[in-house]
């Protein structure tokens, strides 16, 4: 049952992973705090651990046949994720369990503030949608 | 109209800034990349996804993830557990979003994450 559970969590968060572009760890670590009771520096080591092999390889596929990618930049943005990636997990480690939950909540306030944003029509696509 | 290699020197930069907090959080960053990539840069939704994508393609998080598996905080078995589903799933999300106009459907997912954001900091900081 529970590993049937944890296979499924997978699933669900895949979609997601599709639908909007994103790796997926923004669900994947309150999903493993709180269904799986994982302390919050397991559950964002396991994180980053699960997205090592390129999980959204089949997702980038759809989006490069209908040419939505931007190829160098993605490759810039690989670059400072990598670099970046280095120093937010030192300051991370240093910090207590409790303090890096709550901060985690913010961030993903943050997240779910842009999104937001981001999701009102745009100049050009007023036009092209009258 | 940002000469195109000015564009992306400063996409580096902004990545890099991502990618801390990605670290920091666990995450790959895909989260904040689109948003940003659409309000600084201008870019069409989908094209943010699409090229948020190819960032989190290469092993990008393994600095970060090393630096948690020497603190000994990584589960193995459920992240092993995980993976499948989350690359089968990722097919099927990503040719829903081509069929369709994900404004609505971010939103929603939005909301969701002010829903996570503060049971998090609720259960941190103000549940003893």
């Amino acid at each position: 049952m529970w590993y049937a559970g944890v296979v499924l969590m997978g699933l669900a968060v895949g979609v997601l992973v599709g639908l909007m572009g994103i790796g997926g760890g923004v669900v994947l670590v309150p999903a493993m705090v709180y269904l799986l009771a994982m302390d919050q520096h397991m559950a964002q080591g396991t994180s980053l651990f699960l997205q090592l092999p390129p999980l959204g390889l089949g997702a980038l596929l759809v989006y490069w046949r209908k040419k939505n990618v931007d190829l160098w930049a993605g490759v810039m943005c690989a670059l400072g994720f990598l670099f970046g990636g280095y120093f937010g997990s030192k300051i991370a480690i240093q910090m207590n369990s409790r303090d890096l939950q709550g901060a985690f909540g913010i961030f993903i306030l943050v997240a779910a503030t842009l999104l937001w944003f981001k999701s009102r029509p745009e100049p050009g696509e007023k036009k092209s949608g009258a | 109209m940002l000469d195109r290699r000015v564009k992306l020197s400063l996409i580096l930069v902004v990545a890099c800034g991502v990618g801390v907090a990605a670290g920091l959080f666990g995450v790959g960053g895909g989260v904040l990349l689109v948003p940003l990539l659409v309000l600084l840069f201008g870019y069409e939704q989908h094209l943010a996804q699409g090229t948020s994508l190819v960032a989190l393609v290469p092993p990008v998080g393994i600095l970060a993830f090393l630096n948690y598996s020497h603190a000994g905080q990584v589960s193995w078995k459920v992240g092993l557990l995980i993976m499948p589903g989350v690359f089968l799933g990722g097919l099927v999300g990503s040719r829903l979003a081509q069929a369709l106009s994900p404004r609505r459907m971010r939103r929603v997912f939005a909301l969701f994450l002010v829903v996570l954001g503060i049971w998090q900091i609720t259960s941190a900081w103000l549940i003893k």
